[in-house]
């Protein structure tokens, strides 16, 4: 969920679609879609259809982090940054 | 075939996602196609049946109809195969010692010739209740799956009256009723569950008596 969370943040006023996740994430879809489902159902992350890029396409579904999405990234960043820090100390 | 099979793949994990994530379901579907163009369709739809199966056993409303399955699968059905064997290969597993009606009879034994003229008389009534206990069975496992609870717990009854009544007919008749005892136990212990499922139906979908979930 950390990588999923930290890849939403980097862009976090986009809507990034389903299999751009998949690509920039490395999971598989049978990891990507239940964590997407949890966080969803947990108030983390919002999910909208939007329309296609190209005419005929269907709609596709697209996510983005809610401020509490955002609020647990920027946590989970700042100590992940913590202990990154404090291996670099050691 | 190389196109075919991961669609086939992508549409048994749609059809394994739960009613209350269609939406869900509409997006992998989506997302699909864009994998199908970049060439990692199958990975993707091979990903999105094991996220189906994850999600819908996740919570109790997802893993109730692959229960019913298991039940009707791997208990109805085995005891319906039992008993319409035992019937059509002439009682062979009914009787202690594994030899059928003719080891019943006491065949070779010195008092046969007394009884053996009642035992056969008997068999035809024997062979069409035991018959009948393995027709209601696949029946009750019909019923089952297609959650029709009144119609199960009717043929469940049905199934241990005709059980009973093999029990009753061996018994009159001083054969070892110990493998119908034990048919008899069964069946009494799929009518518990049938209570048990139904209940559970209940409270899982209390607003819907009749809708049938799937």
């Amino acid at each position: 969920m950390r990588l999923v969370l930290a890849v939403l943040l980097e862009q976090r006023l986009e809507w990034r679609h389903g299999y751009d996740l998949l690509k920039q994430t490395g999971l598989s879809s049978g990891t990507l879609y239940p964590l997407l489902m949890r966080m969803t159902d947990g108030g983390l992350v919002e999910a909208e259809w939007r329309e296609p890029a190209k005419v005929g396409r269907p709609p596709r579904h697209a996510y983005r982090l809610t401020a509490s999405g955002i609020a647990l990234a920027l946590q989970l960043a700042g100590s992940s940054d913590v202990l990154s820090g404090r291996e670099a100390l050691a | 075939m190389t196109k075919t099979f991961p669609h086939a793949v992508m549409a048994l994990a749609l059809a394994i996602v739960s009613a209350e994530r269609r939406s869900w379901a509409l997006a992998m579907r989506a997302e699909f196609d864009v994998a199908a163009v970049e060439g990692g369709a199958l990975s993707f739809a091979s990903g999105c049946l094991v996220a189906a199966w994850r999600d819908r056993l996740s919570h109790a409303r997802g893993r109730f109809v692959p229960g019913l399955y298991a039940l009707a699968l791997l208990l109805m059905l085995p005891m319906a195969a039992l008993q319409i064997g035992c019937a059509v290969l002439g009682l062979p597993y009914l009787y202690p010692g594994q030899r059928g009606l003719a080891g019943a009879m006491l065949v070779g034994d010195a008092h046969e010739a007394l009884l053996s003229g009642i035992y056969l008389s008997a068999v035809p009534s024997l062979v069409l209740l035991q018959l009948m206990t393995g027709l209601a069975h696949l029946r009750l496992a019909w019923v089952l799956v297609e959650q029709d609870w009144s119609a199960a717990l009717d043929w469940a009854l049905r199934t241990l009256a005709a059980t009973i009544a093999l029990i009753v007919f061996m018994g009159v008749l001083f054969l070892d009723s110990r493998q119908v005892l034990l048919q008899g136990l069964v069946v009494g212990i799929e009518l518990a569950l049938i209570v048990i499922v139904a209940r559970r139906h209940r409270s899982l979908w209390p607003t819907s008596d009749v809708e049938r979930t799937g």
